[in-house]
């Protein structure tokens, strides 16, 4: 089960407490190996992660406060897995939220044994990742710009921008264009026709 | 005007005897009222307002009206305070953006009369006592269905209720189905509103029924009219594909109750919006597959609908946008076509509705091998009848004019949609007009001929064809990198037209061969249908057979805009009697248009329930006016089955809503206590658990959270008023919940977490939150009815691809994964409705200090900057944002230096260059100028 003795760079070390954890048995995509940690998984020099079932911790609610404190503030990002595997979650979640607070752990839900392992594997992964991706601007084509710019107000779908496009060339036409003459494209019924006209001339500052 | 036998000197303006009952019970007690559409709502509750305004002294809130009716209801006012001279009436002050300042507000408040206040205002006006809730003398709530628990409404009507007890209440709905949803719906949205007393006035109810079916019934006459064949065919294949759509849709989604998944119901009106209702719980897991089918399911609905509505040449335009709309977007690996596209049925839809505008001619000259294309421009069956009965009602006058009375004698025809106005407009205009000399034709009739829309259907396809071929250009031009995409693949088109060399964008049409007539439209390599282009000798063929007659010539251009301005030099009345008036049904106002029309003939081209009770409610409303009613509609079409289905719904919910009544127990809880139920029924979880100093708070200082006023959309502040919190609203920059001074919360739903990781707004949040904040947190919400989980999410199957960092993540929990690792600090909460978030609220707030609410919204503000600045709307903001060029930064420059979106579109590259800088300006400007016509 375990895979022969690496340097430890590159995949997931894994504490031996998790031996029969069927989260492991799901960690497919990225290399583990045991190895004697504090924390349950090591997923980086600064991130670790903590493996919680609620059904345990409504058994035991003592061991998640034992394990943080074996932690000893070692890690920067400290992870508790979560897995949510009992139907009335209410109450230990509000309480796991306090304890994030108070503990300084990321709680992260999941909800099956898989979600839990492909997080491990997203955190080892992204170890050295870098945060473009979630930065936004990310480049799109003019058409869907374009698409997405005039679908912002509520009700004005796809088809839409469009017609409201081809009707008059340019955006900056469909944005001078008159009521009436935007009301003239198929589809744009008077509700559209209305959004649309009073978007494009709502002042930015709302008076004062 | 009958006067009033109760102690008031106004007067009032409601004839019929339900209405009198109605006006008295509103007068005596607190209710809610349901009415049966189309019976007089507004009426009632203009008349009721003016009885309090005509008392004056009085400070009188409207709680949910919209645009229209506080229209109404402000004319209604003056005009009623006019007619019965009441020296104290004010009317109607409308309070709905953000417009009038504070200050200005807090004036008005004292003056008193009545106000029309929008919800998010008047919740942040009650709570923050600008309108103090014990100086109200009552509130009126329109639209109650949308009293729901967790609503703004209900929110107003409880901090209402616990401050002030002894102000009238009254709420209206003309809508009874939404009360019939859910497990005694009816109690539940009572004691919403505090109310304990429920009205229902059905059309069957033996009052109303008896005030309108007296001896002065306005006569019907009903007409079924027929759909061509092509229609038929057209609605058929359209049927089939919903069919399809329902099948691939159950198949995605075992499981699920989907016995109202058939044919029967997708003719309702709200079919896509039930279906979508039903997957809401889990609409964030649900695969893309089923999201798309659904969007079709919706635009499937509105095809139906337009191949009624729509003359065949508008149909086949309002096709072609639809079409180039679902064409793949580039670069997606996703099989992104709809798969209703795939069907049989579709292609039938598309060359149908083509042939019915145009077809093609057999006779092969010599001269040209290809086919020519003859215009065939059928036209819509309706036109026809209402020009039948446009004739009779002509014959009518002469043989046997009717008898004078007091209504004008003019023709009302009402139609679903003011395009439908234009459309009607334009047929009668141009019925006699002859679009050439047809000797055969004139020989026939000697006289004016026979209406045809022939002048008026010529005109559309000359319009059609020169936008088709910009079109062409515009959707080459959009679409280009997606052409690129399918070309690397194979281009039909090119290898079809044995193209060697890349013809320009515009050029490539697609060849077909001779002999194929109506052969299929071109299906890409996908299977896919292709957009069909005809050939450019054929659409000049065409447009030659359409081509400008000398008749033609002489009518004058459409007008589609009236500047109305040198009103006086062209105008002049016309005289009631001559006039036809075509108008679209609009609700409640339609009875505006018949008191001031006073038809004697009104014709409906379209059928709709309510307004037929409005004939009658305007009949029996006046001794001497007679109405004679044309109803038409399409025999065996899905416009036929709508209207049955709606008038049988309506009684259904009304028969409900009446055994509810009946045995409802409600009664007994309200009274006495009643009032102090709001709290309770909030605080009744709450408490008992946490036994021993838990809510230490309540001693001290009352617990208090910040709210951004932009938070108010959700329920969110409700229930944490409900926990009793003191809720302190306030223009917040950073965070939208403060709980401490160290607290700092961010709360996105799921979809508000997808949207705002892809344009990166919650990475700048989390930025600013942790500048300002100690502990920032970002609060992860479900809905209270959608299923808590994000799993089905990522696609789990182990594949690396998608662990594959270089591909960039997609799901949402990668990107959490990124979010977490950004900011190791950040500090998630999960929560699994707006219920359980305000407990963990209450939970966080435990032993810490309360929140400043100056220091919070000071928070993230320039130095140099006001608070009172930072008031924006958001929709225009943020069309803002997604202009390429438009950063977060720059974009506080543009919303300062110009007032609205247009007057950014209208600036240069040069004006914008100080703002925002050259590159960005050149962005700027690009996105907006950017001409799809002109690109060769």
């Amino acid at each position: 089960q375990a895979l022969p003795q690496r340097s430890s760079g590159s995949s997931i070390l894994v504490s031996p407490r998790q031996k029969g954890n069927p989260v492991l048995a799901s960690l497919k995509s990225v290399p583990w190996e045991y190895s004697d940690i504090p924390a349950d998984y090591g997923l980086g020099l600064t991130t670790c992660a903590l493996f919680l079932s609620l059904k345990y911790h409504r058994l035991h609610p003592e061991y998640i406060y034992t394990r943080i404190r074996n932690l000893q503030g070692k890690y920067n990002l400290r992870i508790v897995l979560t897995m949510v595997d009992i139907p009335n979650h209410e109450d230990s979640l509000r309480e796991l939220s306090k304890t994030s607070l108070v503990n300084n752990v990321t709680v992260i839900l999941c909800w099956s044994a898989a979600e839990a392992a492909h997080y491990l594997e997203l955190y080892k992964s992204y170890e050295h990742a870098n945060f473009a991706a979630i930065k936004g601007q990310q480049a799109t084509s003019y058409t869907e710009k374009l698409v997405e710019f005039v679908t912002v107000p509520r009700g004005i779908n796809k088809a839409d921008a469009i017609s409201l496009v081809s009707a008059f060339g340019s955006i900056k036409n469909a944005v001078n264009a008159d009521p009436e003459a935007v009301a003239v494209i198929g589809g744009w019924g008077e509700k559209k026709v209305k959004r649309w006209c009073s978007v494009v001339e709502e002042p930015f500052r709302t008076q004062q | 005007m009958s006067a009033n036998n109760a102690p008031q000197p106004v007067k009032l303006s409601l004839p019929l005897e339900y209405q009198q009952h109605l006006f008295q019970e509103l007068r005596n007690e607190d209710e809610l009222v349901i009415l049966a559409r189309g019976l007089g709502l507004m009426r009632l509750i203009t008349n009721l307002l003016h009885s309090y305004d005509a008392a004056g002294n009085n400070l009188i809130v409207i709680v949910g009206a919209e645009d229209r009716e506080n229209a109404w209801i402000g004319e209604a006012l003056a005009e009623h305070a006019a007619i019965s001279m009441a020296p104290k009436a004010r009317g109607l002050t409308v309070v709905n953006t953000d417009f009038t300042s504070v200050a200005a507000r807090e004036k008005m408040y004292t003056r008193g009369g009545i106000y029309s206040i929008t919800s998010r205002i008047l919740v942040v006006d009650l709570l923050t006592t600008l309108l103090n809730p014990e100086t109200i003398t009552g509130l009126i709530v329109l639209h109650a269905e949308k009293v729901i628990v967790t609503s703004l409404e209900a929110f107003i009507l409880r901090i209402y209720r616990q401050k002030n007890k002894v102000g009238f209440l009254k709420a209206f709905s003309d809508n009874p189905d939404p009360f019939t949803i859910g497990f005694s719906p009816l109690a539940t949205m009572m004691r919403n509103m505090f109310l304990r007393k429920a009205s229902l006035w059905p059309r069957f109810h033996i009052t109303v029924a008896s005030s309108l079916e007296g001896k002065k019934k306005a006569e019907v006459i009903e007409l079924e009219v027929p759909m061509t064949d092509a229609m038929k065919e057209i609605q058929t294949a359209i049927m089939e594909c919903v069919e399809v759509s329902i099948k691939e849709l159950k198949k995605g989604n075992s499981g699920l109750e989907m016995d109202d998944w058939n044919m029967d119901s997708a003719l309702l009106k709200n079919f896509d919006i039930m279906i979508r209702r039903q997957l809401d719980p889990n609409w964030h897991r649900v695969s893309w597959k089923t999201k798309q089918i659904v969007n079709d399911l919706t635009v499937l609905r509105s095809m139906l609908h337009s191949l009624l509505s729509f003359d065949s040449v508008s149909f086949l335009q309002h096709l072609d946008t639809i079409h180039a709309a679902h064409s793949p977007q580039p670069g997606s690996t996703r099989q992104n076509q709809s798969p209703w596209m795939f069907l049989d049925a579709a292609h039938t839809i598309f060359s149908t509705a083509k042939q019915r505008v145009y077809a093609s001619n057999v006779k092969a000259t010599e001269k040209t091998s290809m086919e020519s294309l003859r215009p065939v421009l059928e036209e819509q069956p309706k036109w026809a009848v209402l020009a039948e009965i446009l004739q009779e009602i002509d014959r009518d006058l002469i043989f046997e004019p009717p008898m004078r009375d007091d209504s004008n004698g003019t023709i009302l025809i009402m139609c679903s949609d003011t395009a439908t106005t234009r459309q009607l407009r334009d047929y009668l205009q141009k019925m006699y007009i002859k679009p050439k000399e047809d000797v055969l034709l004139a020989k026939q009739d000697q006289d004016r001929g026979q209406p045809s829309a022939a002048f008026l259907m010529r005109r559309k396809l000359r319009d059609y064809l020169k936008w088709k071929s910009e079109f062409a250009q515009i959707s080459s031009a959009l679409f280009a990198e997606n052409q690129k995409a399918l070309k690397e693949a194979a281009d039909p088109r090119l290898a079809q037209g044995g193209n060697k060399s890349r013809a320009p964008a515009n050029k490539r049409r697609r060849q077909r061969g001779g002999s194929v007539i109506g052969a299929a439209p071109g299906r890409a390599a996908n299977g896919s249908l292709m957009p069909y282009i005809e050939k450019p000798a054929e659409v000049e063929d065409l447009m030659a057979e359409v081509q400008l007659t000398e008749e033609e010539a002489n009518e004058k251009a459409d007008i589609i805009a009236d500047p109305l301005e040198d009103m006086d030099d062209f105008y002049e009345l016309y005289e009631m009697q001559d006039l036809i008036v075509v108008h679209a049904y609009e609700g409640d106002q339609d009875e505006h248009v018949l008191e001031e029309v006073k038809p004697r003939y009104i014709i409906m081209y379209e059928p709709d329930a309510a307004f037929i009770r409005r004939v009658e409610v305007y009949r029996s409303s006046h001794n001497d006016r007679n109405v004679r009613v044309y109803f038409m509609f399409y025999e065996g079409s899905v416009e036929e089955q709508r209207y049955l289905a709606s008038v049988r719904r309506e009684k259904d919910s009304f028969t409900k809503l009446i055994k509810e009544r009946a045995s409802m127990s409600i009664v007994m809880t309200v009274d006495a206590h009643g009032i102090e139920d709001p709290q309770e029924a909030f605080l009744r979880t709450v408490n008992t658990r946490i036994a021993g100093g838990g809510r230490l708070a309540a001693t001290a200082q009352p617990p208090r959270v910040v709210v951004d006023v932009r938070e108010f959309r959700s329920s969110l502040p409700s229930l944490l008023h409900g926990r009793n919190m003191v809720i302190v609203p306030c223009m917040l920059t950073v965070g939208d919940y403060i709980l401490s001074p160290n607290i700092c919360i961010e709360r996105k739903s799921v979809s508000d977490l997808i949207s705002s990781f892809k344009d990166g707004r919650l990475f700048t949040q989390a930025e600013t939150m942790f500048q300002h904040y100690r502990n920032p947190m970002l609060l992860i919400e479900f809905d209270q009815n959608k299923s808590f989980t994000l799993e089905p999410f990522a696609d789990l199957s182990g594949n690396l691809n998608s662990v594959n960092p270089a591909s960039g993540p997609s799901d949402l929990q990668s990107k959490l994964v990124l979010l977490t690792l950004a900011f190791p600090r950040l500090r998630i909460i999960w929560s699994s409705s707006p219920y359980q978030t305000a407990e963990i609220f209450e939970n966080l707030k435990t032993q810490e200090e309360e929140p400043d609410p100056i220091a919070a919204v000071r928070a993230g503000l320039d130095k140099d900057m006001k608070a009172e600045d930072q008031a924006f709307n958001l929709e225009p903001q943020e069309m803002l944002g997604v202009v390429p060029g438009v950063t977060p930064k720059n974009v506080k420059n543009l919303v300062l230096e110009c007032a609205n979106i247009r007057e950014v579109a209208n600036l240069t590259e040069e004006e914008l260059e100080p703002l925002v800088g050259r590159e960005a300006g050149r962005q700027i400007s690009h996105f907006f100028g950017r001409n799809l016509i002109d690109i060769d």
